[in-house]
């Protein structure tokens, strides 16, 4: 028992006449300002879906994870989504291990009415067979330090996860196509989620007579406070959620003066959340596409020197062409199904490999980018031309655009040509599956 | 880990020792009586440390290891800030960051008698000094120094407190004042209490002066003290 009392944190006298007297000439005790922020760092870990999020002092992980299962029998064509939260020990004195006390349910409920009332997560689309088999999507919040404001962080958390989950791409398959394949994500790029839009949660405190509001309260001032209000905002100014369990009454004026705060502190933090999960999309990319040998690389700095000019050239007309293709199969009806899905990869990929920065300075990153993309969309039509209907063209590109740049020695130039002549092949074989791509490559040489 | 024991009682003093380490060998040394401070125990003829740190000597006898911890250890003759948790007829449960609760007798005040018992309320912060602290038992703090004196002990009033480490304690201490204390000595009006269980009192005339003393003091704990005396001068510049 002692043990115990030796063990929790105390405050003193001083400390809760202070805080409010500073509080009277608009000062907090770390020196901010009433309503503002504490420093917010979103970063994200090797696994999809799995984000650690710092709010000053206050730490929590987010991880999302999801199960194919049985729908509920009210809602037979929308997945599910779950928030769970574990408030470690070691976050705080008075946390213990075990049943969840009623700040951890409070915290998970607020966070979950946040997400599933407004329907930010779109839960239809997480259907795979209706009323059987739906996505089942699971948050896991950790609250890894309480230094405050435990709401707030882990609401972000929970987003930069969501935002950042991928989920595995499943198609029918079997012999009556009702089996559902779940495809391992080396086989087939795992799909985000759809989210619409983030709402994010902002904690008022009220401390002292109920004039006083602070915005993002410490562990101290969450201590002193006497009544606190969450409002889950969205960037858009639609309200999602209010949340105000007990404490303190406080008057209508207040509550609207929080709310109109909220919004504009919520277009502050969707930016930042968003910039954090687009920078995690970009290394992202970085590591899927760094899986050339190193030959490879040693071969294109040397074409680099050699011929910047003649490659940028070349590189110029790749635009162009990509706006074509995209174009093209668009348009197109009679693609095979595979084929479809293929040149949406291929698409996706693209859209990746724009952002990819690597090889020598002197070569401009975006058409850099577009090469890798013809390397593998020739080698696609190369393999596909012997058999359409196999799902193996997506394993192989992998495999053999490795080869293709390690036969081609000398000038990276006459890759980008053959690749680009690969491209245009690519649109055409959809069109006219008759026709040889080997004549139409040369024609194109010709014509390049 | 491995134990050096010294030939000479000053070849570890100002160095590293880990826990286990022998720093002294009691049979090797002439007739001294030796004081040992802080986590240095005694097996028979060998002292050994108790903490990983440095060790420290003082003229004429006194050894000691220094480590920084958030977590304070006992010892007789500290003087540290305690809050009251609760009163009991005979003495005062004062929380000082140590294992266990301290006692605080009523009757350790300048001048206390049965009659004049000071009233605590929960939370009161008090500067109190290190009595008795033995392994395993309370230890036992009083509001006076060792000759009965009040000497600023007792309860403060005011102001604002905050915990760290028992290293900053330490530095905030020191002798010469460090490099912090001073700068910003030449410019506010503060008054300060340090206690070496890591807990720091400051009190000002208005709340951003306080403010500004603290939360520099929290930041300077890992930086040098030509670090520090950069630090305090930027932040006085951009106050005034």
């Amino acid at each position: 028992m002692e043990q115990r009392l030796a063990n929790t944190w105390r405050m003193t006298v001083n400390e809760k006449k202070f805080i409010e007297t500073a509080l009277l000439s608009d000062l907090r005790i770390d020196g901010r300002r009433p309503f503002d922020y504490r420093n917010i760092t979103i970063r994200f870990g090797r696994e999809d879906g799995s984000s650690e999020v710092q709010l000053g002092q206050t730490h929590v992980m987010g991880f999302v994870t999801c199960q194919l299962v049985q729908p509920y029998r009210d809602r037979p064509n929308e997945g599910t989504l779950a928030i769970y939260t574990e408030f470690s020990p070691m976050a705080d004195p008075s946390f213990e291990a075990g049943r969840p006390a009623e700040s951890a349910v409070e915290l998970g409920r607020i966070i979950d009415r946040g997400l599933r009332e407004s329907r930010a997560v779109d839960t239809e689309s997480l259907c795979v067979v209706a009323g059987k088999w739906v996505w089942s999507l699971r948050v896991d919040l950790h609250i890894l330090d309480n230094g405050g404001n435990l709401v707030d962080a882990a609401n972000i958390a929970a987003l930069s996860a969501l935002l950042t989950f991928r989920r595995p791409e499943c198609t029918f398959g079997g012999e009556d196509g009702q089996d559902v394949i779940i495809h391992a994500p080396e086989a087939r790029e795992p799909l985000p989620l759809t989210v619409h839009h983030l709402p994010i949660a902002i904690t008022f405190a009220f401390i002292g007579d109920e004039n006083t509001v602070v915005i993002d309260p410490t562990h101290f001032e969450e201590a002193v406070m006497g009544g606190r209000m969450t409002a889950t905002v969205n960037a858009n100014g639609d309200i999602c959620a209010v949340q105000k369990a007990g404490g303190e009454g406080v008057i209508q004026s207040v509550i609207m003066q929080c709310l109109r705060i909220a919004s504009v502190k919520a277009a502050d933090i969707t930016t930042k959340i968003e910039d954090a999960v687009k920078s995690n999309n970009t290394e992202r990319a970085l590591r899927k596409i760094k899986r050339h040998p190193p030959s490879v690389v040693v071969d294109v700095i040397k074409a680099g020197e050699k011929g910047a000019n003649n490659l940028l050239k070349e590189n110029m007309e790749k635009p162009q062409l990509k706006i074509e293709d995209s174009s093209f199969s668009q348009g197109d009806d009679m693609d095979i199904e595979t084929e479809s899905s293929k040149q949406d990869d291929g698409r996706t990929r693209t859209d990746k490999d724009a952002s990819f920065i690597g090889g020598p300075s002197s070569w401009d990153p975006y058409s850099k980018g577009v090469n890798a993309d013809e390397l593998k969309a020739s080698l696609a039509s190369r393999v596909a031309v012997t058999s359409p209907k196999d799902t193996t063209p997506l394993v192989e590109p992998p495999v053999t655009v490795t080869d293709l740049p390690v036969t081609s020695t000398t000038a990276a130039s006459s890759s980008t040509e053959t690749t680009g002549a690969g491209q245009q092949t690519n649109k055409e074989k959809t069109l006219k599956d008759a026709v040889k791509p080997k004549h139409k490559r040369k024609k194109k040489t010709s014509a390049s | 880990m491995e134990s050096k024991p010294s030939n000479s009682p000053s070849s570890l003093v100002d160095q590293h020792v880990f826990p286990g380490d022998v720093v002294l060998d009691l049979s090797k040394m002439t007739n001294q009586t030796i004081k040992l401070g802080s986590s240095l125990r005694q097996d028979g003829d060998a002292i050994s440390a108790m903490k990983a740190g440095k060790l420290r000597f003082a003229k004429p006898n006194k050894y000691w290891v220094e480590s920084s911890h958030k977590r304070y250890v006992p010892c007789a003759g500290d003087t540290v800030l305690g809050i009251v948790v609760d009163s009991k007829a005979d003495y005062f449960l004062v929380d000082i960051k140590a294992p266990t609760l301290a006692f605080l007798p009523v009757l350790a005040f300048e001048g206390g008698t049965r009659r004049n018992i000071p009233k605590f309320e929960m939370g009161t912060l008090l500067y109190a000094r290190v009595v008795m602290a033995n392994t395993g038992m309370n230890p036992e703090l009083a509001c006076m120094d060792a000759t009965g004196k009040a000497a600023e002990f007792g309860p403060l009033k005011d102001g604002y407190m905050f915990e760290s480490t028992t290293g900053l304690s330490r530095m905030l201490l020191k002798s010469p004042p460090c490099p912090l204390l001073e700068t910003l000595g030449k410019k506010l009006a503060f008054e300060i209490a340090v206690g070496l269980n890591g807990r720091v009192w400051v009190n000002a005339s208005s709340p951003s002066i306080i403010i500004l003393v603290a939360n520099s003091i929290m930041k300077s704990e890992s930086l040098s003290p030509v670090q520090q005396k950069i630090m305090v001068d930027n932040l006085l510049q951009r106050v005034q």
